[in-house]
């Protein structure tokens, strides 16, 4: 495989890895909560494409509308849809004062509920859907031929990250995750309103996660009720390895999974590709036991944490 | 330092003649649904009361129990299943195994003991960590264990399913393994192990401050812990006569979890409770699921729904009721002070 | 009275922290809190800001109780507090910082005028306005931390320990900075290590001992008193 290939695809893969590990991080830093559901909100807008139906073949839904129109509403429902699980699942839970261990159960929990939900209504024959039908073509860099789904996969994960860089930084709302990421009660204390702020994080990461299952369906056209678990696995392991306290350590994580997967693919002898997946999943134990605060967590300066 | 409500209880003593009457009641009624339905229960049993033993003891959940489980039942199934056949599943065996069969209690206890060395050098670094990196690294174990078995195809038939175990599991044999969990894991609550992991849930600085060490006690509860989770996974394996990697996979941990928190992930009686609980409602719907008769009227709910009441139930159970059906009560007699 | 408590009794766990402590401050007053580490007094200041809940007792602030309420809604209500050890926002810049107080009454362009009297009083935050909060100086970050508490437009300002850890000559900024505090119009309660300090500047004192009060008057009289050190030091209150 030629190395322009290999790199459009590592960096494809570690576009989505890195979204998904961002709308994990964005959620874990201010709730200490690592969300197994978040795979599944991707899930659920991929399904939103199609009509509910227990039958074979699924008729596009969402997905015959124009490409604005799609993106937005996609969007919009995954977003909608991460807000109420805050809602009806995580706040009433935060509310009672649960643990960190409740709380990691109950994303557990709620997971398993979107799954079982779309189990019932689709049943779990995985269905077909075909969106943006012209990105399945090829485009030539560099005299080499690339899908251009993944050119743009990587392009819109590259101006989402950007547009997510300028929401932390200037806009106040942005600056106030990264406080509460930073320290919740002092954020609490000067007048940050804790409902408001979380249900934010979940509303960002729900939108990037419909985002995302646009760019999946179209890259793959299949319909799965376990879709969404691959890639909250890959998330998981991107945002512990990276650094769960971090947003950037997340996004670098995710993208250094999905470059190292990819690479680790491609370039390793046939025999030892089987044991790449578990390589990489016991990095998170070695980062936990090593370097806690993940690979990528910018060093900690200044008098106090 | 307070350790516990629950102390000096013997709760087998209770809990084991309770559950031994159950079977008998069940076996008398001779309905052989209701007669599977508590052998899978019981099966079950075997897993919640295992991962009670780690759970319930040191507060840490663990998401990883599930790749023990997966790891006792393809070793009991290298030992009995499908002689003369599997070399033709399983090439890549060695031909000692290949050749050998043994009896089914020996290979189960054997395969459990496999389970239970990896636990105890998986271990050794989980240990380590805090309550959070120790929930968050079991379950990248079992992404490990997952992906190792389902790409090491020739030892395990990969992501096929793997027919022809023995079917050994009947009513009786699932009660006494179940009996069998239960007093293990008593009598690992009342020792001095027990006590002072319980020590390290309760507060964690004081534990340490008279010479607990977390890591030590948090190493013993895992290993035993993964034994009788594994011997578990091993009897639900000759249960169905089949395996694939795919069963012992997420369903499995959600199950076992929701088990073990909806009855009370603090106590023993709680995994005893929970499990009955939940597989009663799951029966439930399985034959609503199925369909039946009812005064002239046909009565059926979608297929799919049961998982939905499982996931919701727990989700209740968290939110108004987090210690579960029983909290921190433990059945049994009391131990003289 | 801006503020009262009565019968105020906080747990960690099942250990009472603070019991039966009744204390109360006027509007305008600067009142202080004084006792040994561990005798209750942050303890108190974190349940009267809705940090921690109080397992006995009531707190009214301008005769409305507000036990049970949020930290943010206890904020919004106009107490403001300066924790312990600071608890500035070390990653994100100084700018940021006020970012975040400011949102609670309007945002960064609805507060010019409380800008400009923070960089009146502390020079140093207009320098490094764009400079990580974290490399701060100990005593620049106190002036942050101060002046974050006074974005939110706080009837109440609580205090915990403002000069600890400070260079004296920011001990000396800091406490001038109260008494032009007061002189606006913002009372004060401040829990102070230091004897000598606390009753130099404050109105009324509180004595804490072992989560109790055990002393309490006008800074004046008590001034007078000469068994405040071997109170200080653990002994008992003579009556």
């Amino acid at each position: 495989m030629n190395g322009i290939q290999l790199m459009v695809d590592a960096l494809s893969l570690g576009s989505q890895y890195a979204l998904v590990a961002l709308g994990i991080g964005l959620v874990f830093g201010i709730m200490r909560m690592i969300n197994f559901a978040h795979g599944d909100l991707m899930m659920l807008g991929a399904y939103a494409l199609v009509v509910p139906t227990v039958a074979d073949v699924a008729p596009p839904l969402v997905g015959k509308w124009p490409a604005g129109a799609m993106i937005v509403a996609i969007t919009a429902f995954v977003a909608c849809a991460g807000i109420l699980t805050e809602r009806f699942a995580f706040r009433p839970l935060r509310h009672r004062e649960a643990d960190g261990a409740t709380l990691l159960i109950s994303s557990f929990a709620v997971s398993y509920l979107l799954q079982s939900v779309v189990l019932l209504v689709h049943t779990g024959r995985p269905k077909s859907v075909s969106i943006f039908a012209e990105l399945t073509r090829q485009m030539e860099i560099g005299g080499v031929r690339v899908a251009l789904v993944d050119v743009v996969t990587i392009g819109v994960t590259a101006l989402l990250l950007l547009a997510m860089v300028v929401f932390l930084r200037r806009v106040r709302w942005g600056v106030e995750i990264r406080a509460a990421s930073e320290d919740f009660t002092m954020a609490r204390i000067l007048g940050v309103r804790a409902d408001a702020v979380i249900a934010l994080a979940f509303a960002i990461a729900g939108g990037l996660a419909g985002i995302l299952s646009l760019l999946y369906v179209a890259k793959t056209g299949v319909l799965d009720f376990r879709m969404g678990v691959p890639l909250a696995v890959a998330g998981f392991v991107g945002t512990v390895v990276g650094g769960m306290g971090s947003l950037i350590g997340a996004v670098l994580g995710g993208l250094f999974l999905g470059v190292a997967s990819s690479l680790l693919q491609a370039l390793l002898p046939e025999a030892l590709r089987p044991g790449r997946d578990a390589f990489l999943y016991s990095l998170v134990i070695v980062v936990l036991l090593v370097r806690p605060q993940g690979l990528f967590a910018p060093r900690e300066t200044g008098e106090r944490t | 330092m307070k350790v516990g409500s629950s102390l000096p209880t013997l709760p087998a003593a209770g809990l084991i003649p309770l559950l031994a009457l159950l079977c008998v009641i069940v076996h008398l009624i001779g309905n052989l649904l209701v007669e599977g339905a508590l052998t899978e229960a019981l099966v079950y049993m075997v897993m919640v009361v295992g991962l009670s033993v780690f759970v319930g003891n040191s507060g840490i959940i663990s998401f990883g129990h599930v790749s023990f489980a997966l790891i006792g039942a393809y070793a009991s199934a290298w030992q009995t299943c499908c002689p003369g056949l599997r070399g033709v599943f399983m090439p890549g065996l060695p031909e000692i195994i290949l050749d050998t069969n043994v009896p089914v209690i020996p290979a189960a206890l054997i395969a459990a003991l496999l389970a239970a060395v990896v636990a105890a050098v998986s271990g050794v670094a989980i240990a380590r960590l805090d309550a959070v990196a120790a929930s968050i690294a079991l379950l990248s174990l079992l992404f490990v264990v997952k992906t190792i078995y389902e790409n090491w195809t020739s030892i395990t038939a990969g992501q096929g399913s793997l027919a022809g175990l023995p079917l050994y599991v009947s009513l009786w044999t699932a009660l006494a393994w179940a009996a069998v969990a239960i007093v293990v894991a008593q009598f690992y609550m009342i020792s001095a192990h027990g006590l002072r992991l319980r020590a390290t849930r309760e507060d964690y600085a004081a534990a340490r401050a008279v010479g607990i060490s977390p890591w030590r006690e948090r190493l013993i509860a895992l290993v035993i812990s993964a034994f009788l989770f594994a011997i578990g996974g091993i009897l639900f394996g000759h249960y169905l006569g089949t395996l694939a990697v795919s069963i012992y996979w997420l369903d499995m941990t959600f199950l076992t979890l929701a088990m073990l928190v909806v009855g009370g992930k603090r106590s023993l009686t709680g995994a005893v409770v929970g499990t009955l609980a939940i597989s009663a409602v799951r029966e439930l719907l399985r034959a609503l699921e199925r369909g039946f008769d009812f005064g002239g009227a046909s009565v059926q709910i979608p297929q799919g729904t049961q998982e939905v009441v499982l996931a919701l139930a727990l989700l209740l159970v968290l939110i108004f009721r987090p210690q579960g059906i029983v909290g921190d009560y433990e059945l049994g007699v009391s131990l003289p002070r | 009275m801006l503020l009262e408590v009565e019968s105020l009794e906080v747990r960690y766990g099942t250990v009472p922290a603070v019991r039966d402590v009744s204390f109360h401050v006027e509007t305008g007053e600067i009142v202080c809190f004084i006792g040994a580490n561990g005798a209750g007094k942050s303890t108190t200041m974190l349940a009267v800001a809705g940090v921690l809940h109080p397992a006995r007792g009531d707190i009214q602030f301008d005769s409305r109780s507000i036990v049970g309420l949020a930290p943010e809604q206890v904020a919004a209500l106009g107490i403001g507090l300066v924790p312990e050890g600071r608890r500035i926002f070390g990653r994100l810049t100084v700018r940021e910082n006020l970012v975040v107080a400011s949102g609670l009454r309007g945002g960064m362009a609805a507060q010019k005028q409380t800008l400009d009297v923070i960089f009146n009083l502390f020079p140093i935050l207009r320098e490094r306005y764009d400079g990580r909060a974290g490399n701060l100086s100990g005593g620049e970050q106190q002036q942050l931390a101060i002046a974050r508490a006074l974005l939110t437009k706080p009837r109440l300002l609580i205090m915990d320990e403002p000069s600890l850890g400070l260079a004296p000559k920011f001990v000396d900024l800091v406490y001038e900075t109260f008494v032009r505090l007061r002189n606006s119009g913002v009372t004060l309660l401040l829990v102070e290590q230091s004897m000598r300090r606390a009753l130099s500047l404050a109105d009324r004192i509180y004595f804490f001992q072992s989560g109790q009060v055990v002393l309490h008057g006008k800074a004046a009289e008590l001034a007078g008193r000469s068994d405040l050190e071997h109170l200080y030091l653990g002994g008992a209150a003579a009556r």
